[in-house]
């Protein structure tokens, strides 16, 4: 509840989650919708949205499987420990830093924070060059690549200097306010 | 203009700077006769024909347009200053000591007072290069930030227009560097064993798993 009126906390917490049931639940058939019984068995595995898993979490009715981009052993960690600048980080999770803070604050996994830092460290450098580099034809294929917070980062680079670079070049000194443009109505 | 229109952009447009920029003072020479001006800023004048005075630069700018008066480069945009700074900036790795807003006054004095520059196109060039320079340096000094244990940045000297166009890149990314590196994900280390144990739950889980 950290940022209750930002919409990419809002959509982080969307994000699924692996998770085991502890107990039956009567009622809750959506969540594991293999039959009609309408009704959850203890030890069923379901993908919940983060926010729903926080407070079944909480109430010790379900455990957490760690998603697979997090997990200790997962490939996810072997490609950012080799090359994370070319991870392709979003189709794992758009929200993949989000995500990260979350679960780990959750469950309490001291692997995840070092892990997420590294990975952004890594990542900031290759998006910082380019940023600054890319011209515009350029950047659909790069931009697939990157999380949603990255983009962003990369987002707010590249207009900035898009932005010198207009005005260095000399656009328009003058903007006519839009009322000016009007004819005047004949009275 | 740009904040105008992308709240996600900098702070201020490059058009904004420029305005900012034109209440430094620059050094005319009128060929009008005028008496003193009142400003909030303060007094200047009064304007005699020949007499060199200070001016902000959007009065001289205006005095310009019309051909009321010739302005007088300043110091440092002389073409043996410009050539020393920029070996020192190619030299070093710091910032040399520039006006705050020398981009924006080289752009509108090359833009409206062109002879009035000695050697303008050397100045221009020389200008153009510097920036780069510096460009390069600041862009060398943002991929050192990650390098370190602590997330920050010192950038001495750095002019507003310089700053101006980091600054949506550089907060964002030390924001997250912030959330990421912050004791709450790192040093989770000692403190925490005990909640760990109650988390994790590991035995129950596999009577339930069968």
């Amino acid at each position: 509840m950290a940022n209750y009126y930002d919409i990419d906390d809002i959509l982080a917490e969307e994000e699924l989650v692996p998770t085991v049931f502890q107990h039956g639940a009567n009622g809750v058939g959506l969540f594991d919708s293999s039959d009609d019984a309408d009704k959850v068995e203890a030890g069923s595995r379901a993908e919940l949205p983060f926010w729903l898993v926080r407070e079944l979490y909480l109430r010790q009715l379900v455990s957490i499987r760690v998603p697979p981009c997090f997990d200790r052993e997962s490939k996810t960690r072997e490609e950012i420990a080799a090359d994370a600048a070319h991870v392709d980080l979003r189709s794992r999770s758009p929200y993949f830093y989000e995500l990260g803070c979350k679960i780990a604050l959750l469950i309490r996994d001291r692997t995840i924070g070092p892990f997420l830092l590294v990975a952004f460290q890594t990542r900031y450098r290759d998006v910082l060059v380019k940023a600054h580099a890319l011209t515009l034809t350029m950047t659909p294929k790069y931009l697939t690549l990157l999380t949603n917070e990255e983009t962003k980062l990369y987002e707010a680079g590249q207009s900035s200097i898009a932005a010198f670079k207009k005005w260095r070049m000399g656009g328009p000194r003058f903007q006519v306010a839009p009322v000016l443009g009007r004819k005047r109505k004949l009275t | 203009m740009a904040s105008a229109s992308d709240p996600h952009a900098s702070a201020f447009s490059a058009a904004e700077l420029e305005f900012l920029a034109e209440d430094e003072t620059i050094e005319i020479v009128p060929n009008l006769k005028m008496d003193a001006l009142n400003f909030i800023s303060g007094d200047f004048g009064p304007f005699r024909p020949q007499i060199p005075a200070q001016a902000p630069l959007w009065l001289a700018v205006a005095l310009k347009k019309r051909g009321k008066c010739t302005i007088r480069a300043p110091e440092w945009m002389s073409v043996v200053n410009l050539t020393q700074v920029l070996e020192a900036e190619r030299d070093s790795d710091k910032f040399q000591p520039l006006p705050f807003h020398y981009v924006e006054i080289s752009r509108l004095l090359i833009d409206h007072a062109r002879d009035d520059i000695p050697d303008i196109y050397m100045v221009r060039s020389l200008v153009e290069d510097i920036k780069d320079v510096r460009f390069h340096k600041i862009g060398k000094g943002l991929e050192s930030i990650s390098a370190g244990g602590t997330f920050a940045l010192k950038l001495k000297n750095l002019s507003a227009m310089e700053a101006n166009i980091v600054r949506p890149f550089v907060t964002r990314a030390l924001e997250t560097f912030y959330k990421l590196g912050s004791s709450d994900m790192i040093q989770e280390t000692d403190h925490a064993p005990n909640r760990q144990q109650t988390a994790d739950r590991g035995p129950r889980r596999q009577l339930k798993d069968r």
